[in-house]
Parts: C-alpha cells; sequence; structure tokens
C-alpha cells in the first residue's frame, strides 16, 4: 500500500537542495521579523480584525495617522489582529525599539493623541487605556498574562500564539517565527507521508469540527483511496451563530492553516486544495486569499513547493450564505457548483468528494494544529487536555456576559472559572443557561455549572454538545424560548429542502414556538414536539438530525419555565410581547412625550397628560420604556392558563 | 444563440477567465454580483455559456444561496443580526420596532419607491457590539456596523434612513 502511495509522490533526491531554498527564506524573514519586533523607532499598531472594525478601529487608525503626521512624530504606524478582548476593542499596541510592546484599549479616535504621546516617550500618558505587556518588561503595567480574562488560558498560547505579535498580511513575519518550518522539514528530512499520519495519531489531534474524530484517522482513509486525483478541503464555513473561532486563525495568522493544509496534502498525496470560506466573513477572505498568493510568490505553494517534486494548488471558494454548506458533503456540493445540498452517505467523501474524487474535509483548527504538532512532538501536544481531548482549542464567549472575546483553552477548562474571567453575567442576574454548539447544539441549565468542563463528556450527561468553539451565556433575564424560537427557524431558513422531516418539522416546531410565546402554549404542544423530535432524527444529515436537540433541552431541564410559560401562560421575564403589557403608570412623568414620540406605531391615546397605550397597536419593542422610565411599566398580561384536553389528540 | 448585446460582452469579459468542470461557479456568481449588485437573467446565461452548465442548473445553485440577488438591491440595506447574543439584547424588539418605521410585516421586503431594505443578517462574531445592524449601501460597496442599540435608537435611525439622511453613527467595516 504504501509503496504504491509513493509512486507518485517521490521526493527530490536532493534534500540538501530543498533544505537550502528554505534557509534562505527564512534568513531573509528573520531579518524582517526582529525589525519588526525591535523597530528602530517606536511602533503603534492597530488591531485590523472583524471585531476590531466593528468597534471602530478604521476611525482610530485614522486618528492616529492624523496626529502622528500632524506632529511629525518620529514613530511608524502598522497593524495586527486584536488579541481577544473583544469589548476593550479598538485594541492598540505600542512597540518600543527595545523590543516592549503593550496593549492598549479601547483607544477611540479622541485617545489617539495620548497613544502618539505615550509612544513618543511621554512615559504614561496612556496609562488609563493599558491592559498589558504583550513582550518586553515594563515597570508599571502587568503581563497581559496575568490579565483575569486569560486566567484559564495555558501560561503559553500555542495555537494563536502569533495572534497580537505579528502582521498577519506579512509573510515574512510568519516565517520569521518559525512558520513553515514544520513543513519544509517534513521535506527535506525526506518524511514520508505514512510517517506524517502516524506523528497526528500519536499525539491524537482530534478534528475541531465538534465531532472529534482523529485527524490522522481520517486522512488514512484519503491517502488509501484509489488514483492520484485527491483533494484536501478546509471547512471554513463556520456558520454557527455565536462561534467565530475559525475566524481569529483566518484573520489572525492566516499562513499557518496554509501549512497545516500543505502538509496534510502531502500526507495524503492530495495535488490540489480548496479553502471554503462564508461569506460573512469578508475579511478573512482577503486576507486568505493574499496569504496564497504571497506563498505562491516564494514557492511554498505550486508547483514543486521549495523545489521538491510536490506540488499544492491551494484557493478559496466564498460561500454566499447557507448555514448548510458547514456540512460536509453539501460543502462539496458547494465547491463543484451545485446547490449546496448535502449528499446521502454512503459513499464518504474519502471515496467520493469532490468533483467526485476521493477528498478529505477537516476544520480551520484542525489543519492549524498540524504545523505545530509536527514541529514540538504529539508529546508536547498531549501536554494539555484530557484523556479523551487532547490539546488546546480556542473558543468565543458571548452572551449575557460584560467581557465578550476569545481564548485558546485546554479541553477540560471549568466552565464556571470561565465565567468569572468573562466578567461573570451581566448586571447582577442569574445564570439561566450555557447555549454551546450552535443552532444544531444545546442548552445546558446553570446547575450544571459546577462540574461542567470544556470536553463533550462533560455535555454528555445533559444529553449536550460542547460543539464546534462558540459558547453563549444565557441570563434569567430574558426568556430562554427567545432562544427556541430563533433556532427552529433557522435551521428551517437554512435546512437545503431534501427532507420534509427538516424543513417541515422545523417549520412546525417554530410555529408552536411562537404560539406558546404569544401566550397561546397547549397541553399538547409537549407530546407534539416529542413527534417533532422523533421525525427530525430520521433526516439525511446532521442538520435535521441534530436539530431538535436545543428543544429537547428545554423540555428535559427546563421543564417549569416551560410549563409555566405553555401552561400557566405566564412569562416571568416580561419580555415576550404577546404575554406583555405596557402601560402608562405615571402620566405626569416629564418624559412622557418622548415615548409618544419615539413610538414606532402611534399606539399612545388620549392627550398630553393623560396619555395611555392602546395594547392592540402595541408591538412590546420596548423603546418607550428606554426613553421614559418613569412614566410606563411592563406587566403580564392576564392570560387563561391552558386549559385540559377535552379528549385525546385535540 | 442570444443576440450579443454591448451588455451582454461586457458581461462575458467580465468572466473570461472562469473555466468549465473546475468549481468556478460560485466565484463567477461572487464576480457578477460585486460588479452589478446582482444577477440579471443575462448574467445568469453568460456564465452558464462561459462554464458550459445548462442556464437551468446555474440559475437553480445561483437561487439556493440567500446571498445571490436575482434582482438589482436596494439603494440601503440594513441588515438586522439575528444571532444568539443580539436576541438576549432585545434583538426582536429592535427588529420588529425597524420594520414598523418602515411600514414592513417582515424581513426581506423593501420601499415602495425601493430604496430601503431590510433582511435578515448573520452572526459574524462581533457580539460585544451586541445588539447590532449593518446599514450597507450595495453600490458603494460600503457597510457600517452600527451596534450597541437600543430600541429608540433603532428608532431614529431607520426614521433618518427612511427620511433620506446619512447616519453618522456606527462603525465602517469591510464589505
Amino acid at each position: 500500500m504504501v509503496n504504491r502511495l509513493m509512486g507518485g509522490m517521490k521526493l527530490s533526491s536532493d534534500t540538501a537542495q530543498i533544505q537550502g531554498n528554505f534557509s534562505q527564506i527564512r534568513e531573509d524573514a528573520t531579518t524582517v521579523y526582529e525589525r519588526w519586533r525591535k523597530p528602530q523607532r517606536p511602533r503603534i499598531d492597530v488591531a485590523i480584525d472583524t471585531s476590531s472594525l466593528a468597534n471602530g478601529a478604521l476611525a482610530t487608525s485614522n486618528a492616529i495617522e492624523q496626529i502622528a503626521n500632524d506632529r511629525n512624530a518620529a514613530i511608524d504606524l502598522g497593524q495586527n489582529h486584536g488579541y481577544g478582548m473583544q469589548w476593550l476593542q479598538p485594541l492598540v499596541t505600542v512597540t518600543w525599539p527595545n523590543g516592549t510592546s503593550v496593549i492598549y484599549g479601547p483607544v477611540n479616535p479622541d485617545d489617539a493623541a495620548l497613544i502618539v504621546d505615550e509612544a513618543t516617550g511621554r512615559s504614561g500618558a496612556a496609562s488609563a487605556l493599558a491592559i498589558g505587556v504583550l513582550s518586553g518588561e515594563h515597570t508599571e503595567i502587568p503581563s497581559i498574562r496575568e490579565h483575569p480574562f486569560f486566567a484559564q488560558e495555558p501560561e503559553q498560547r500555542r495555537l494563536i500564539a502569533r495572534i497580537g505579535l505579528t502582521d498577519p498580511e506579512v509573510m515574512e513575519h510568519y516565517i520569521g517565527s518559525g512558520g513553515w518550518a514544520a513543513f519544509a522539514r517534513v521535506l527535506y528530512r525526506g518524511m514520508q507521508p505514512d510517517g506524517v499520519r502516524q506523528e497526528l495519531i500519536d499525539g491524537a489531534h482530534g478534528g475541531r469540527g465538534g465531532g472529534g474524530f482523529p485527524a490522522g484517522v481520517k486522512w488514512n482513509f484519503l491517502a488509501g483511496a484509489p488514483g492520484d486525483e485527491h483533494y484536501m478541503v478546509c471547512n471554513a464555513d463556520e456558520g454557527d451563530p455565536g462561534a467565530w473561532v475559525n475566524r481569529v486563525v483566518m484573520e489572525g495568522d492566516p499562513h499557518l492553516l496554509i501549512e497545516g493544509m500543505a502538509i496534510a496534502a502531502f500526507a495524503t498525496s492530495s495535488k490540489r486544495g480548496f479553502i471554503y470560506i462564508r461569506e460573512e466573513y469578508p475579511l478573512a477572505v482577503e486576507r486568505m486569499e493574499q496569504a496564497i498568493r504571497h506563498a505562491e510568490a516564494a514557492g511554498l505553494l505550486g508547483d514543486n513547493i521549495l523545489g521538491s517534486e510536490f506540488s499544492f494548488q491551494l484557493e478559496v471558494v466564498k460561500g454566499a450564505g447557507s448555514y448548510v454548506c458547514g456540512e460536509e458533503t453539501g460543502l462539496l456540493s458547494s465547491i463543484q457548483g451545485q446547490r449546496g445540498q448535502p449528499r446521502i452517505r454512503p459513499p464518504f467523501p474519502a471515496a467520493v468528494g469532490v468533483f467526485m474524487k476521493p477528498s478529505n474535509v477537516n476544520n480551520v483548527e484542525t489543519f492549524s494544529h498540524v504545523p505545530l504538532i509536527l514541529q514540538n512532538g504529539h508529546e508536547w501536544y498531549r501536554e494539555y487536555g484530557t484523556e479523551a481531548m487532547v490539546g488546546t482549542r480556542l473558543f468565543s464567549f458571548s452572551g449575557d456576559i460584560p467581557n465578550t472575546g476569545f481564548m485558546e483553552l485546554p479541553f477540560g477548562a471549568p466552565m464556571q472559572e470561565i465565567l468569572s474571567a468573562c466578567g461573570g453575567v451581566s448586571d447582577g442576574a442569574e445564570l439561566k443557561a450555557i447555549h454551546s454548539g450552535g443552532p444544531l447544539g444545546s442548552l445546558v441549565p446553570a446547575s450544571a455549572m459546577p462540574t461542567l468542563t470544556l470536553e463533550n463528556n462533560s455535555f454528555t450527561p445533559y444529553d449536550a454538545m460542547m460543539g464546534s468553539g462558540g459558547i453563549v451565556f444565557v441570563s434569567d433575564r430574558t426568556h430562554l424560548v427567545i432562544l427556541n424560537e430563533f433556532i427552529s427557524e433557522f435551521v428551517e431558513e437554512e435546512s437545503c429542502g431534501r427532507c420534509t422531516t427538516c424543513h417541515g418539522g422545523n417549520q412546525r416546531m417554530t410555529e408552536i414556538f411562537r404560539r406558546i410565546m404569544n401566550g397561546d402554549g397547549r397541553r399538547a404542544d409537549a407530546a407534539n414536539l416529542k413527534l417533532i423530535d422523533d421525525m427530525l432524527q430520521q433526516s439525511n444529515c446532521v442538520h435535521g438530525q441534530f436539530s431538535p436537540k436545543p428543544m429537547r433541552n428545554l423540555l428535559q431541564h427546563f421543564r417549569e419555565d416551560y410549563e409555566e410559560l405553555a401552561l400557566q401562560r405566564r412569562d416571568p421575564t416580561l419580555t415576550l410581547p404577546g404575554m406583555t403589557k405596557f402601560r402608562v403608570a405615571n402620566p405626569r412623568d416629564s418624559k412622557i412625550e418622548d415615548a409618544v414620540a419615539i413610538c414606532p406605531v402611534n399606539a399612545f391615546q388620549g392627550s398630553v397628560g393623560a396619555r395611555s397605550i392602546n395594547d392592540d397597536a402595541c408591538i412590546g419593542c420596548g423603546a418607550c420604556t428606554e426613553v421614559a422610565p418613569g412614566a410606563i411599566v411592563r406587566e403580564p398580561k392576564q392570560l387563561e392558563a391552558a386549559s385540559m384536553p377535552v379528549s385525546a389528540g385535540s | 444563440m442570444p443576440l450579443e448585446t454591448e451588455a451582454r460582452a461586457e458581461l462575458r469579459a467580465l468572466v473570461a477567465d472562469f473555466a468549465p468542470n473546475d468549481g468556478q461557479l460560485m466565484a463567477a456568481l461572487h464576480r457578477v454580483q460585486h460588479r452589478y449588485g446582482y444577477i440579471s437573467r443575462e448574467a445568469l446565461e453568460v456564465v452558464a455559456e462561459q462554464l458550459e452548465m445548462f442556464p437551468a442548473h446555474v440559475y437553480g445553485a445561483a437561487s439556493f444561496y440567500d446571498e445571490f440577488r436575482l434582482e438589482p438591491p436596494a439603494s440601503t440595506t440594513i441588515r438586522w443580526c439575528s444571532g444568539p447574543a443580539c436576541r438576549l439584547e432585545n434583538g426582536n424588539g429592535i427588529r420588529d420596532a425597524m420594520l414598523a418605521v418602515l411600514g414592513f410585516d417582515d424581513l426581506g421586503e423593501r420601499t415602495d419607491d425601493g430604496r430601503i431594505e431590510m433582511v435578515n443578517g448573520q452572526c459574524n462574531g462581533t457580539c460585544e457590539q451586541a445588539p447590532l445592524v449593518w446599514v450597507e449601501r450595495p453600490f458603494e460597496h460600503e457597510r457600517r456596523v452600527v451596534g450597541k442599540l437600543t430600541a429608540a435608537e433603532a428608532i431614529r435611525i431607520t426614521r433618518e434612513i427612511r427620511d433620506g439622511e446619512s447616519i453618522d453613527g456606527g462603525h465602517e467595516t469591510v464589505f
């Protein structure tokens, strides 16, 4: 088997030549990168990533440039990727000639002068904005590694070690900080494809897409597939709302993914690869495409990589807003220019993939760990994690927490400590649930917190799954059913339409949730939801099969909340418009006319001083209570409890 | 063979470098939409010819994906983020209020003059700005994130957009 595989993959006998080629590239890159880390004059890097842009990084960057120009300041300007504290964006890093880098944030345009002051030697000018020292030493500012948000991260980051320390658009920074060395060594040491795969199997490197299937084993399937036309495919269609860990890798260290894919291609005799990126990540698309062009120009992608006989063509395919293309066979269909409908398996992609040829699909992070494992060895990789799940992975945290952002965490990290790192639950509310794994994921009850850890086994007892990195903390301020309705509608909208169980079942589920939210729950609803659950599991792909889980979790773990809402028809959170009444409690409040003016549906009636709200017109958006909190109150609508069924099936 | 018009020749030049049977349909459709704001019937035909596909196949694929438009876009699109973090911050109330200001019953509608459209948007992980909307001008390739909204603020912004004023809030981002 191995010999037959080797037929198409003979290495250049002149490994010294390959090594020489790479040494030259690395030497040049190292010079560039050292100058970046210890610049001749201070440099201000504004984080440019999807998060920073959403927080105004362009305006900040322009303001800094303006002031630096006006003062003719002896500094340079650059960019990096935000370190992880998204609630403190826009983040800005100042690096001095001695190599010390300090992260500041949030740096708004008004703060630009302070940052320029700080960079040009007025030490302490921006100290109120200082978050932590990224590298080097500083007498007054603690290391970023001591920041409470990163308390659960390993001492040193691994997968995202370069974040903040490089400009992701400069390939030399990647190579100068150790990048491409793993792949170059594979080539010049004459490593064989099966040896590469074995290293990953020894490291127990599990896929990061959610399933956790060992990557090396999966690659064995492709390596053993007939023919010499094999394809290596990266699933970067990260569509789970609330998960953005692949985005961080692609925007923050794009060459890491490319190197991982090149190694995967070598290990499976693949000559061509695709990275399928969701349309909602335009910056990731831009950076990946640019990184591929740079790698090609340097001879690290394309024909005869580094002068070896190994060739690998890599390209980006941009999706167009279809969640189900994140299902690996839907993704393969989409690459081929078809509707992104998941296929019926078997045959599996290792036999019939892109263009009906043997293919392998892995997640962004699965590939990105590969150079690190080859570089540092599988024992190093096993230093973190649990017995069942080895290593670290990226997680993104959002919801009812003050500190939104991403962390690289060992599998098995304790959820309670992570919630603390995220600043606890916002506004002193109580935690209600942990929403993990996106719409095909789970709703875990808050009572799980004391023992819940970041590994699949910890979620399983709750009929739940950890998923692919997105964790949303849900408080008791909002009714949980809002998420159930969102999820079932999402799955219905994003269904490919093949299975009636999937698109019809989720449509029915959405209708039931909407009726319940509208104060019209029925006793038969729970049984009907159970029926939908059973039916959905007969769908062809995971999109339909996994979709009832959050609803099932609602009935399993939040039964009292469900019954209070559906049967007693009471919403204790007063956040469901169909069950909440807005009433003018103080018609003489000074802000009441502001409320009248803001109402989008003219629901206020009566004259000035005697205003009241027309319940039929009110849509319950809450704008009036925001502008006139002293004038208007929310009250439960008086609804009758659901009656007992007259007969079975009513 | 349909009549060769100037528009058709331009389309043909636009997609001339795409090859058949090579996984390039998505890229070709994206390029057309980037250039014209949507994918016309004529464009579907030209892409089909270039890639040696049936027009029905190209239409079938293009119509599957939410982000491929087969009609010209409105000059302003309000893209409401439907993600979980936004939902927990009165995202539904903000959606309903904005729809009411524009006189819409649901997402996906546009004003009678065709100027403004409001559509469903997907989470891209800038949840620190939740709840948020994106205000887009597709013809100018401009997109602004307007975040940390309240229902009242969302109503004000929507009224400004409806009344033709340019909004000064929010942050410029990549389109």
